[in-house]
């Protein structure tokens, strides 16, 4: 505690202050909740550190041109107090101690300010000019949307559909609320046959409004899992707000993760399932998963394709299958859809297997959903190795159900088969150290408490013949 | 939490590979088990020992600070106090700081370390040690005794002689013994690893040089008839009484650039150019692809070295192997391999955290079992005078 305190009349705290700006998105909420929660300024920053950028520049250069004019004041004042033998002088006091705590507040100001009077009306000129925009182009507009899987599924559909026969557009990264679709629009040549925009749902109404710009074609949703639930507040929310793409669409032209447990309630006639066994109508069979990839057939009404796929995991064969589908109903031909597919290569951290010497790390540090954690156990479980290795945080943002989630994360994992399971202690830890004691797991449970260091020195623990899963990571801004 | 004090650098030519051994390989995952207190002890090149935790960081090394460091850190002392206690003082008023070392882990290569000198000190001090015991370190680390004890078990080593060097001042006598092998030969510094004054010579003409050079680093000279068609071999084991052997490892160099230092640790393993990091596990073949039978024989023949010398906790057993023939010889051996050979480990399926774990446990299991034995014994001797 003193520790911290002291560090808040460092050098270094105008850097902290700004890099949890930075890490929050500038989300001043977020921000202010992580402000009020820390109790140690000095470890804030341990994952990553502040990113020089424009914006972050100048208003580290703002605070601490701040927090030096009131310094300069305190110490001013408090010259004159002694000077004059006044006895206000106390003031002079209260107005040094004061200052790391009024301009790690003052510094939002700024940043309010800007978002009223200048971002948000100029986003607004943007969306609307974006929603003319969209309903001018002519191609083919595929929405994808959900809690999770959206931009693994948005990539493959880019790979597959990418041909000589077809111009595709698609939202880069994760960029997918509104103003990331207008910067998308602006972008557009206006000759794209087929444009595919990620919908990424913060705030109950979102996708609807979207929808209202971006006026899809075809819609697909691949899966409902806690998030953002301090805007929803239950998952029936954010499952309603999330299937108004449907609403849009007429439930036409709606494909469903079959594998999504959470979206089979909100689920009406006319809308499409892809899964493990079928996809938009087309039946898959003799799928094989290893981890080098995956392969499977399709046959629908006499057509068949022979998939094969550099992605693994078992539950890849419904968006992989959806796109080839998909492919199929665009006009694609055969051998375009299974050269596409091909050419879908492992996304950065997302079941993203690599070798060190001889033992096989898959990176899915950026699955942060329940749904996919149990689905990365699946193929954990599934695949043979002389030694598993399960490694996780836990998940963030999961609302009052973090408790059970995390139980149900537990058992899976005492399941999977694992002779390992190294979990990073965090909050979440004890729920999940009861899940896998209600799992009756038999190997060894580590408790890490530096997972930086594990993470960095990963190579020191495994050897050939090893299978090491990593999954979710933990933000700073949620220690 | 049991303390471990790893103890490397030492008054060897094999000093700076020792300090990569101890940091890289040994003080690295022990600290990562988060099992046991790790203390690090460089022995300096002019024998002081020094104890502290900024002599876990290469770059006290690399920068050159260890010069200043050593000039002002303050040297240790040793207490055989019912095991083995480090001293040093505090530099506060005079007071001292002991730390009971539990487990020691020798990381050091060569002379006065690796040849049973160190362990011969921690037998005295009674402290469970990582690897091979005083007699066979010293035993391992003298190619002469090492190949003649082989012998004795129906081990082949190639055509050998060997001399003092100061048998050197009377050449005529060398050459005689020499003269029974045939060329190439190589000349080695009996005691020395790492490849250090080691020559291939291919005629009488370069002979004496070679030998000269040898003598520079040892007093006792082997020289050997090279193996015709030889593919080089190396086979990593650890274990007492169970032997667990890691894979066997072919270095991809040619006969004419066999290895020397400067090949094995500067240059990636590979003569000539380049500036590898990772010493010579950078350019091997791990497994040798040999024929299965061929394998067999030398996994069989290095075990077998092991054991007739008395190895235990770790070794790396070298061998030569006549392609043509399917001929296996024994080299020498290694009792403490340069970075634990963990390359090799890691594919044979040991990490390096489970190396020197698993080293941990052999060395505490083979200090109990020495524990059982009768050291005294009540005689009426005194009684007589």
């Amino acid at each position: 505690m003193l520790k911290s305190l002291v560090y808040m009349y460092r050098l270094r705290f105008a850097q902290t202050i700004i890099y949890m700006l930075q890490a929050t998105e500038y989300d001043v909420k977020t921000y202010l909740g992580w402000l009020w929660r820390v109790k140690d300024f000095e470890k804030v920053s341990y994952r990553r550190s502040l990113i020089k950028t424009r914006r972050s520049s100048m208003l580290l250069l703002a605070i601490k041109l701040g927090m030096l004019v009131q310094f300069v004041v305190a110490i001013a004042w408090a010259t004159l107090a002694i000077k004059n033998k006044e006895p206000n002088g106390i003031f002079a006091v209260d107005l040094f101690l004061s200052t790391p705590l009024v301009w790690s507040h003052l510094v939002v100001l700024p940043l309010v300010l800007a978002r009223w009077f200048w971002v948000q009306p100029l986003n607004r000129v943007d969306v609307g000019r974006s929603k003319k925009s969209f309903e001018k182009h002519q191609a083919i507009k595929i929405a994808v949307a959900g809690s999770y899987g959206k931009t693994t599924m948005k990539e493959i559909l880019y790979t597959v559909l990418s041909s000589d026969s077809k111009k595709v557009a698609a939202t880069p990264a994760n960029k997918n609320v509104a103003i990331s679709h207008a910067q998308f629009a602006k972008q557009l040549e206006g000759d794209e046959d087929i444009l595919i925009i990620e919908f990424g749902e913060g705030a109950p109404g979102d996708v609807a409004a979207f929808c209202r710009t971006v006026k899809p074609s075809i819609g697909i949703i691949c899966g409902l899992a806690p998030a953002h639930l301090d805007k929803y507040k239950t998952l029936q929310a954010a499952g309603e707000d999330i299937f108004s793409l449907a609403d849009y669409l007429g439930h036409k032209n709606i494909y469903v993760n079959g594998e999504s447990e959470a979206l089979k309630s909100f689920l009406k006639p006319g809308h499409q399932l892809y899964d493990g066994r079928q996809a938009a109508g087309w039946a898959i069979k003799a799928a094989k998963s290893s981890i080098n990839g995956l392969s499977f057939e399709m046959t629908k009404a006499g057509k068949s394709l022979k998939i094969k796929s550099q992605l693994i995991g078992e539950h890849q064969i419904g968006p992989l299958a959806l796109a080839a589908a998909l492919a199929d109903k665009l006009g694609l031909t055969k051998e375009q859809i299974e050269k596409g597919i091909s050419r879908v290569e492992s996304f950065e951290h997302r079941m993203q297997p690599r070798q060190v010497d001889g033992a096989y790390i898959i990176d899915d540090t950026y699955n942060g959903n329940i749904d996919g954690m149990l689905a990365g156990l699946k193929l954990l479980k599934s695949l043979p190795a002389k030694r598993k290795i399960y490694v996780t945080p836990g998940l963030v943002d999961q609302g009052s159900e973090s408790p059970a989630i995390h139980q149900r994360l537990g058992k899976a994992i005492a399941g999977s088969d694992a002779d390992l399971i190294v979990l990073m202690k965090h909050s979440v830890t004890d729920d999940i150290v009861a899940g896998i004691k209600q799992g009756k797991f038999k190997g060894e449970l580590k408790i890490e408490k530096d997972p930086l260091n594990f993470y960095t020195n990963l190579d020191q623990f495994v050897a050939a013949g090893d299978l090491v899963l990593m999954q979710n990571d933990w933000p700073d801004n949620y220690n | 939490m049991k303390t471990i004090a790893v103890i490397f650098g030492g008054r060897s030519t094999e000093h700076d590979v020792s300090i990569i051994t101890a940091i890289a390989s040994v003080i690295k995952p022990l600290e990562l088990t988060k099992q046991y207190k790790v203390e690090a002890v460089y022995i300096a090149k002019d024998g002081s020992w020094y104890w502290d935790d900024k002599l876990k960081d290469i770059k006290l090394y690399q920068s050159g600070e260890i010069d200043d460091f050593m000039r002002r850190a303050p040297k240790v002392h040793l207490l055989f106090d019912n095991g083995l206690t480090l001293v040093k003082s505090s530099q506060f008023a005079g007071r001292k700081m002991y730390r009971k070392i539990d487990i020691v882990f020798p990381a050091m290569h060569g002379t006065h370390g690796e040849d049973g000198e160190l362990m011969g000190l921690l037998e005295m001090a009674n402290v469970p040690y990582v690897g091979c015991n005083f007699r066979v370190s010293a035993v391992a680390m003298d190619k002469v005794l090492a190949k003649k004890i082989c012998a004795s078990s129906d081990i082949l080593s190639t055509p050998w002689t060997w001399f003092y060097s100061s048998q050197l001042s009377q050449p005529k006598q060398a050459m005689t013994k020499i003269a029974d092998l045939k060329y190439p030969l190589f000349v080695k510094p009996a005691h020395l690893g790492s490849s250090i004054g080691i020559s291939r010579v291919q005629t009488e003409a370069e002979l004496m040089n070679a030998l000269e050079v040898a003598a520079h680093y040892d007093d006792k000279i082997i020289v050997e008839q090279e193996v015709p068609n030889v593919i080089e071999v190396t086979l990593p084991i650890i274990g007492n009484e169970e032997l667990i052997p890691a894979l066997l490892e072919r270095p991809m160099t040619k006969p004419e650039d066999f290895f020397d230092f400067d090949t094995k640790y500067m240059q990636g393993g590979k003569k000539g150019k380049g500036s590898g990091k990772a010493g010579a596990q950078g350019y091997s073949e791990i497994p040798a692809k040999l024929p299965k039978e061929l394998y067999d024989k030398a996994e069989k023949t290095a075990s077998a070295v092991y054991r007739a010398l008395g190895c235990s906790g770790i070794a790396r057993v070298d061998l030569l192997i006549d392609s043509k023939t399917g001929e296996v010889y024994f080299n020498e051996v290694n009792p403490l391999p340069g970075g634990l050979y963990a390359h090799n480990w890691r594919k044979a399926g040991i990490s390096n955290v489970d190396l020197v774990t698993k080293l941990i446990g052999l060395a505490e299991q083979k200090w109990q079992a020495k524990q059982k034995l009768t050291t005294s014994f009540s005689t009426s001797y005194l009684k007589q005078f």
